[in-house]
């Protein structure tokens, strides 16, 4: 396992002992706080997994839960407890899902370094669907997404462009990365990030073709997802952007604030814009991969004069 | 050197074992035999697998009354239930645990794991888990909760080496629901009927026969 953030939260020393314990000798680092409120405030960037007792001084674990889905929505969230589940009050927090682990076990230490460790390779917690091959995706991504790619000027004039065209509130270039999609250019409106639980283009990622949404209150992916609302989102079309090598990192998406529906020579047109822009990230990739191999390095990339 | 991973078969059904870790989403007709393929597909190969259910259309006992009418064995010591029912209530006799509702998907969460665990400790290696059906969870909870669960159903399968068994009515979903639902799935075993013939189709699934293959699914 790679190196992992773990929060603790543990209002009795004993207990969090016993945590550090279960991760002694492996590569984790174990952070702790004491009650809801400590867990809220510790909840920082680098936390990968949240294990929590459930009696805490201000509240439950499944508070901890409930905070941790507010501002880390992706993040596994592990009960480990010696309170039986018929003694777990779920209302008010029906939708969180946790992992749910008995401190009494027999070695219930290796039990929870094992589930913590599958939880968060397995992305277990994460409330979307999840394309098939996600890792070789994220890392494709990465090569596409470095700093100094100059993209913003080229994609804005573009998503502008889009925007008359199509006569829609609001174009945009997104890129859909770990935990949330980042706007590289967006005409319309000042979106920078959405997380992916509340983003369309997770479900447009997911296959190799256009996304329609004609009415968002219409379909059962979207008809609960409130965030939609509050951006005016009511109509949908995307097309995924897809690298020369087959992974697909973002979309080139057009949005509305009623209902609407696109026609097919609409979408043919889309596919046009989003090969645009799929053309500029791949010009500006090779042109950095040349960089590193004039600076004496070598790479397997094959593809570059033709 | 190659080492033989565990497998799950399933006698007297055309579809031929799959590897440990496996999870299956199986789509059919409610009246049309889908209950029944989900049941033979949780009948335990040996004595030493767990089955544990997680019964959402009907409730605990009934899932066991009609899992064994199939030749399922109830050896409460690794059979269990999560029973999500509205009227659901607990039986420790026959190990049901209810949570009163499919929209608890926390509740119903924190029960599978539990069970799990403890079935698990009762010395089943090997667990079959089977959810009839999904549908109560896509219609009561809002769709993140119900990744999330799905999420965490399927991983600790595919971690623990289980055999996970879903089935759902397409009719009781619109079609974009299910496509994304199946993205949780390593593979599809799709039932129809015709008249009085039934037949299976498998997607996803290594060494699979591809075509339409009659089954019969009568006791």
């Amino acid at each position: 396992m790679s190196e992992l953030t773990v929060l603790c939260v543990d209002p009795d020393e004993s207990g969090r002992a016993a945590v550090r314990e279960a991760f002694a000798g492996e590569d984790v680092t174990v952070t702790e706080a004491g009650s809801v409120d400590a867990a809220r405030n510790a909840l920082g960037p680098a936390v990968d997994c949240v294990v929590t007792e459930y009696t805490l001084p201000d509240g439950t674990g499944l508070d901890v839960a409930g905070a941790v889905r507010e501002m880390r929505p992706d993040l596994p969230v592990v009960l480990f407890t010696n309170e039986s589940p018929d003694r777990i009050r779920t209302d008010d927090r029906e939708g969180v899902v946790v992992e749910y682990l008995p401190r009494d076990l027999p070695s219930a230490g290796e039990s929870l370094a094992r589930l913590v460790g599958n939880v968060v390779t397995e992305r277990s917690q994460v409330g979307y669907p999840l394309p098939t091959a996600e890792d070789e995706r994220l890392a494709a991504l990465g090569q596409y997404d470095q700093p100094g790619l100059e993209t913003a000027e080229a994609f804005e004039r573009l998503t502008a462009l889009a925007g008359s065209y199509f006569d829609v509130d609001v174009a945009f270039v997104g890129l859909v990365d770990a935990h949330e999609e980042r706007f590289l250019a967006c005409s319309g409106a000042n979106w920078e990030t959405l997380s992916r639980e509340d983003s369309m283009c997770t479900h447009t990622i997911l296959k190799d073709d256009a996304m329609v949404v004609e009415d968002t209150h219409a379909d059962g992916r979207f008809a609960d997802n409130d965030r939609l609302d509050e951006l005016n989102i009511r109509a949908y079309a995307g097309v995924p952007l897809e690298t020369p090598r087959g992974a697909t990192i973002g979309a080139f998406c057009l949005t509305d604030d009623e209902p609407r529906s696109f026609s097919e020579s609409d979408i043919a047109d889309l596919r046009r814009f989003a090969a645009e822009a799929v053309d500029q990230l791949e010009l500006r990739h090779r042109l950095s991969e040349n960089d590193r191999l004039s600076d004496g390095e070598t790479t397997d990339d094959g593809g570059g004069a033709q | 050197m190659s080492v033989q991973r565990p497998t799950y078969g399933f006698e007297g059904l055309p579809i031929e074992p799959v590897e440990a870790g496996t999870n299956i989403l199986v789509t059919g007709p409610a009246l049309g035999g889908i209950r029944e393929l989900t049941l033979r597909m949780l009948l335990r190969g040996s004595r030493q697998e767990g089955t544990l259910f997680i019964a959402a259309d009907v409730d605990g006992p009934q899932t066991l009354t009609d899992y064994e009418g199939f030749g399922g064995s109830l050896d409460f010591v690794r059979t269990g239930v999560v029973d999500c029912t509205e009227d659901g209530v607990d039986n420790s006799e026959c190990n049901v645990h209810a949570v009163g509702s499919p929209g608890d998907l926390t509740g119903v969460g924190i029960e599978f794991s539990s069970l799990y665990e403890r079935i698990h400790a009762n010395g089943a290696e090997h667990v079959r888990t089977g959810v009839y059906t999904l549908s109560p969870f896509v219609v009561y909870a809002p769709s993140k909760a119900v990744f999330r669960f799905l999420h965490t159903l399927t991983g600790r399968i595919r971690t623990a080496d289980g055999l996970g068994v879903c089935a759902i009515d397409p009719g009781t979903v619109d079609d974009q629901t299910l496509s994304s639902l199946a993205q949780a799935f390593d593979g599809q075993v799709e039932l129809r009927e015709e008249g009085d013939e039934r037949a299976v189709r498998i997607r996803g699934l290594a060494d699979q026969p591809d075509d339409w293959q009659p089954v019969d699914l009568r006791t």
